[in-house]
């Protein structure tokens, strides 16, 4: 499985991400760091306070200074800095916090994706051309063109309130979540709602994919053998079929990663994507700098893992 | 020897003429276009918005941005066909006004778009080496983080303008179009042509626009239609997340996103669900033109 080239390929990739991953920290810091105002402003402090308070943090340094400083403490503490929003507060254990939230909420909503997405698009390939295809197709091209805060909208109007009024309390859908991680009925609604919008896409990829080998010879040859139809299209043809699918598994998760962020806000769910847009109002720069330099390492490393299973599912590829 | 050859076009078997009339790529794709019933119905829509754009800039049944020209969430009604907001604005009014953010960032982002990634991507793929792995690079970084974070930074590093919100979304979308252009030319500028207008003394800038691109302008076009949903789509998360055009002009993200409190309070779901149909409908449409076209001028290509 891990041949010398995969491992050089693994290494290649690493620098890549650790490359992206500081330039990305960097241009983020630069801009942050050059905006008008600071986290400062609402406190009405001015001059020899002001200068006090930004010596303190370390802010009236120049900007690439201060990125080695932040650097430094990433690499020597394992720390992202303190909050200048709640001034003091250790970043580090509330992002991470935050992460786990989002993750969950991320992990769910894939599952949501590649279940609905693969689901559907092999139903729609099995019956290619009935009302099921047009059907689920449809229903694709809808899942990719509606923004996921209509979808979230929607369920927030059917099942926190028609529902709710219709079975008298019964079925409610209750927010903002009630603890950090809120529970499996709370997480339902918006892990659908984010999963939707990228079922389609995948629907869409799986029923052509589909489409393309189930005409192939060793399909009429598994049917000939008289094996039983579920058989041949499960085991044999989807797992052909998951190759090009597994392509588009890198965009799906970085399009789950940028609707978290809106659907966090709506549903007031406490994860990363909530906390980075509250630290861009509340120019709490060392949180934004540091949401978005996981962000990054996260993208990498999932297109890395998509690029990995890729060999697994496609013995022929390899680094 | 003096016959003519005769050319496919006009060989007549029998008194019938087998082989078709020969048509340009652009006349059969447009042929093909108008066939697509998905595709016409989304272009028939699609212009009616754009009228209705061009006369939001004149004539709202109500100025759209007075507060109190009716009750606040006034439902539905004869004389406010999709009710009011929540400061006792005309929805319809709003609505139609806000045609205007949603049509133009789509088109501008789609010209910027062209632009700058059609030429980074060119050059890239046709002078390869140290120009395309410094484009490629970029392309990667640019992939690595998540685009509507890069729009927000951008939004506000740059101000609230609508001309900035178009930048900030164009600097998050080029990247497929760069890497599209760069494969076009790294596979036409082996073909035969390129080397015959090289020996023929044509200087890069010539070869770049005047015989790689027409080639490779189909694909091209059809990734352009593409840009344009996924262009408003972003503005329309930034204003749903308070980083839109600035108040009181209407753009449907930012109504819905006014209309999200009275939703989830339960009094008046119609603030919101107006501006995210209208939303949702055009983003369909576009998608819908968007594979028509794709089919149309561009058969081989699967997605």
């Amino acid at each position: 499985m891990l041949t010398r080239g995969t491992l050089i390929y693994i290494g290649q990739r690493l620098v890549l991400i650790v490359f992206t991953v500081v330039v990305v920290s960097f241009g983020v810091f630069a801009v942050v760091h050059s905006l008008p105002g600071n986290a400062f402003v609402s406190d009405r402090v001015h001059g020899q306070a002001l200068q006090i308070l930004l010596h303190e943090y370390g802010l009236d340094l120049p900007i690439p200074l201060q990125y080695w400083n932040w650097v430094k403490g990433i690499v020597l503490h394992g720390s992202l800095g303190v909050s200048l929003y709640i001034r003091g507060l250790p970043i580090t254990p509330l992002v991470l916090r935050e992460l786990s939230v989002s993750a969950m909420l991320g992990g769910s909503a894939l599952i949501v994706t590649i279940g609905l997405g693969i689901t559907f698009g092999v139903l729609a390939a099995v019956r290619q051309n009935s009302w099921v295809d047009y059907l689920l197709t449809s229903i694709a091209v809808v899942g990719y063109s509606v923004p996921s805060f209509v979808i979230a909208s929607l369920g927030i109007l059917i099942f926190g309130q028609w529902l709710n009024n219709l079975t008298q309390g019964a079925l409610y859908y209750p927010e903002p979540w009630s603890g950090t991680y809120g529970s499996l009925a709370e997480l339902s609604l918006p892990a659908i709602a984010l999963g939707f919008y990228t079922s389609g896409q995948i629907t869409r990829i799986t029923r052509a994919a589909m489409l393309d080998v189930i005409q192939q010879d060793y399909i009429r040859t598994a049917r000939a053998k008289g094996l039983q139809n579920r058989v041949v299209v499960i085991r044999h043809a989807l797992r052909n079929a998951l190759v090009p699918v597994t392509s588009i598994l890198g965009p799906t998760v970085i399009s789950i990663i940028t609707g978290s962020v809106v659907i966090e806000n709506i549903f007031g769910i406490p994860g990363l994507g909530k906390e980075f847009v509250e630290s861009i109002f509340q120019h709490d720069y060392n949180v934004t700098v540091g949401v978005f330099t996981i962000y990054a390492i996260l993208i990498g490393f999932a297109n890395l893992a998509v690029d990995l299973v890729y060999t697994v599912i496609d013995p022929r590829i390899r680094y | 020897m003096a016959t003519a050859m005769p050319t496919p076009a006009t060989i007549d078997y029998a008194g019938g003429t087998l082989a078709r009339e020969q048509v340009s790529l652009w006349r059969d794709g447009i042929r093909r276009l108008r066939r697509n019933k998905l595709a016409l119905g989304a272009a028939i829509y699609l212009g009616f918005l754009a009228l209705v754009c061009l006369v939001s800039i004149f004539w709202t049944p109500y100025k759209p941005n007075v507060i109190g020209t009716c009750e606040t969430y006034q439902l539905p009604s004869a004389a406010h066909p999709l009710g009011c907001d929540d400061l006792g604005r005309d929805s319809l009014s709003r609505l139609m006004v806000g045609s205007q953010v949603s049509l133009s960032v789509g088109l501008a982002t789609a010209i910027i778009v062209l632009g700058v990634g059609v030429v980074v991507g060119l050059i890239a793929g046709y002078f390869r080496g140290a120009a395309d792995a410094i484009v490629s690079l970029g392309i990667n970084i640019f992939y690595g983080v998540p685009p509507l974070l890069v729009a927000v930074a951008l939004y506000v590093l740059l101000g609230s303008g609508l001309i900035n919100i178009i930048i900030a979304i164009s600097a998050t979308v080029w990247m497929d179009m760069a890497r599209l252009a760069r494969g076009q030319a790294l596979s036409i500028r082996e073909r035969e042509f390129i080397e015959a207008a090289r020996a023929g003394g044509a200087r890069w800038g010539k070869i770049l626009f005047g015989h790689i691109l027409p080639n490779a302008l189909g694909p091209i076009i059809v990734q352009a239609t593409f840009v344009i949903p996924v262009a408003i789509l972003t503005a329309a998360f930034l204003s749903f997340l308070g980083f839109g055009v600035p108040p009181p002009k209407a753009d449907w993200g930012g109504m819905a996103n006014e209309g999200l409190p009275s939703l989830q309070g339960g009094f008046d779901p119609y603030i919101l669900l107006f501006p995210a149909l209208a939303l949702s409908i055009t983003l369909l449409a576009f998608n819908f033109f968007g594979d028509g076209l794709r089919d149309a001028f561009d058969p081989r290509q699967k997605r």
